[in-house]
């Protein structure tokens, strides 16, 4: 089943910009650059059981390098977008210790640091021009290709989140991802078996930053402009919500709750002004009645219809695996 | 000289302001280990709430127990109905609190409007006091510090000298123990979790006549009062004392000092402060 997913997904990715319109294309490339945002954030909450709320200070600070490096100093593609990926990766290194605290701790910190970052790209007006802005970011050019149209950046933008999709694939089946899922399940076992529960989360934090970094890069020359609202909150939160609505621990489900959530706000910005509240009304009913997300509903249907109905209870266990339950079990009490 | 004065005075008046914020979320976290996202959503419609109140009936202290009041039916809707069913699930739980928020702040948006409001003081808070010293200082943000310490020495009264506050206090520390002593948990959560909220929604009112009430606000105060409670540790309510007043103290210093990096100033020290102590200054292991 996930094969056929991947297939028909790949041939409606590539043929999109063959059909659509630039309104859409531009739709496409957003939730592209969104869902890899979540396929990063979902590393560490899908995979390794703790919840970062402050990814979008990673996407944002790629962004603003990547802006400032080429609007402002004309650096060219390569210089600008390695210079935003390092910033991200840098900083990582810098807020990857937060990783030390674990549960709550860790959410509220990294709620704190992705708030730095937002505070920053507000307040140090000088550099990074407030609250409006950097603006007039180029068309990349690589190899003296100009990817000045969408439907061209739209391929490039879909290259790179495949080829991320790849990585991340070997990444979560090496036994370095395995260790991860291990930690999700139980930091102490994972400890008494020795490995180094420290160092896995550690580099964990850094490669999803790392992809964060590459979604922001992309972002920058998407948008050709880079404001404060890359790093909210809003942006943070959303990109872990995105990640759970389609289906935590999957390398699909990022790119499918993305496309959802855009969808939504796309769709009903144009008619009502309530999408704020629609979101949060996503929130909540993706947690309570969703919370294996869409992947893990479809693989119970699909579980139900070849057990010939009536496994309901055999099919909830061969969902995707629960990263709620976990993160609670998986701290016994002292 | 002076100016450092009045920059402690800016620090101890926001504190108490965070403090009355603070101090809700973390006896709700320690207590039900629910951590409350949408507590600044608590804190913004309920500053609405009041604004609405003053305008029509002129009352401020009407007002600020309307906002409190509104609120408690609120977060008991929202516990009831939403986050009871998230219980020991903190990824699912903060998922959700956001949502709450997310909703709340457009209805307020939708209500109010986006144009930053403020709520104006009442008669008896209006102007400057002159304080020894020669130092003229806004009665407001005055009375706002008398105000934070009454709130203070009362739920530190209720805490430590009332059966109730034992109960709760027992309940920080074991909740199984107390749920099996025969004491129903959940209607304590639910009257501490009530409590919070009428605190966060006084701030609100509180905070609105000096901080102006905006969208987005709901999530610039739950910043500072998440500091506050890292800080000061968890579940634990004099951390959140000793929190508010650094953390007021440091923005103000912060903005006077280094404005383009205040935010820095204060979520900074922060971050090293956890990678010393990863429970905060008095917490316990989550």
């Amino acid at each position: 089943m996930t094969r056929v997913a991947v297939g028909i997904a790949a041939g409606l990715a590539l043929a999109a910009p063959l059909v659509l319109d630039t309104f859409w294309i531009s739709l496409v490339t957003q939730m592209l650059i969104f869902g890899l945002l979540a396929l990063g954030v979902d590393l560490l909450t899908g995979h390794t059981g703790i919840l970062p709320m402050g990814h979008a200070g990673f996407f944002a600070v790629a962004a603003y390098a990547t802006a400032i490096l080429d609007a402002r100093h004309g650096q060219g593609f390569w210089l600008s977008a390695g210079g935003g990926v390092l910033a991200a990766l840098l900083l990582a290194v810098v807020f990857g210790f937060s990783v030390r605290t674990g549960g709550v701790y860790f959410i509220l910190l990294t709620l704190a640091l992705g708030h730095i970052v937002w505070g920053v790209a507000m307040r140090w007006t000088t550099f990074t021009g407030g609250e409006n802005g950097v603006s007039n970011v180029p068309p990349p050019v690589i190899a003296g290709v100009r990817f000045a149209e969408l439907s061209r950046y739209y391929y490039l933008v879909l290259g790179v989140v495949i080829a991320c999709a790849l990585g991340y694939r070997v990444l979560v089946r090496s036994p370095f991802g395995l260790a991860l899922r291990g930690i999700r399940e139980s930091e102490m076992r994972m400890r008494g078996l020795g490995y180094h529960v420290f160092a896995h989360k550690y580099c964990a934090f850094v490669l999803s930053a790392f992809l964060a970094g590459v979604a922001g890069v992309l972002y920058a020359y998407w948008n050709r402009f880079v404001s404060p609202a890359a790093a909210t909150f809003h942006a943070s939160a959303e990109a872990v919500l995105v990640g759970i609505l389609g289906g935590s621990g999957t390398i699909l489900g990022p790119f499918v709750g993305a496309a959802i959530i855009l969808g939504i706000r796309n769709w009903l910005s144009g008619y009502v002004g309530w999408w704020t509240a629609i979101m949060g009304g996503v929130f909540i009913v993706t947690v309570l009645w969703a919370p294996h997300g869409l992947i893990g509903l479809l693989r119970q249907a699909s579980a139900q219809v070849t057990a010939g109905g009536g496994a309901l209870t055999t099919a909830g266990d061969r969902a995707v695996p629960d990263a709620h339950e976990s993160s609670a079990a998986g701290k016994p009490r002292p | 000289m002076d100016a450092v004065v009045l920059q402690a005075l800016n620090g101890v008046s926001m504190g108490a302001l965070l403090f009355l914020l603070a101090s809700g979320f973390t006896l709700t976290f320690g207590l039900g280990r629910v951590v409350n996202l949408a507590h600044g959503a608590f804190y913004l419609l309920g500053g609405y709430v009041g604004l609405t109140v003053l305008r029509t009936t002129g009352h401020f202290w009407l007002a600020l127990f309307g906002g409190g009041a509104v609120i408690i039916i609120v977060s008991w809707v929202c516990d009831r109905y939403l986050i009871r069913r998230t219980r020991d699930n903190v990824l699912g739980q903060v998922l959700l609190t956001v949502g709450i928020a997310y909703v709340l702040a457009d209805v307020c948006l939708a209500v109010w409007g986006g144009n930053p409001l403020r709520l104006p003081p009442p008669e008896f808070a209006r102007g400057p006091i002159d304080l020894p010293g020669g130092i003229v200082y806004p009665r407001y943000r005055f009375l706002l510090i008398i105000f934070g310490l009454i709130v203070a020495g009362v739920l530190w009264l209720l805490y430590t000298r009332t059966q109730l506050g034992a109960l709760v206090r027992a309940g920080v520390d074991d909740r199984e123990m107390v749920d099996a002593l025969g004491i129903d948990v959940d209607r304590l959560f639910a009257l501490v979790f009530g409590l919070a909220a009428f605190l966060a929604g006084v701030s609100g009112v509180a905070g609105g006549a000096f901080l102006t009430l905006y969208p987005g606000a709901e999530w610039d105060i739950l910043a500072y009062a998440l500091v506050v409670v890292i800080v000061g540790g968890l579940g634990s309510l004099g951390g959140a004392m000793i929190g508010s007043l650094i953390v007021g103290l440091v923005d103000a210093y912060g903005r006077w000092l280094l404005p383009e990096f205040s935010y820095f100033m204060v979520f900074g020290p922060m971050a090293l402060l956890l990678l010393v102590r990863p429970t905060g200054l008095f917490g316990r292991e989550s």
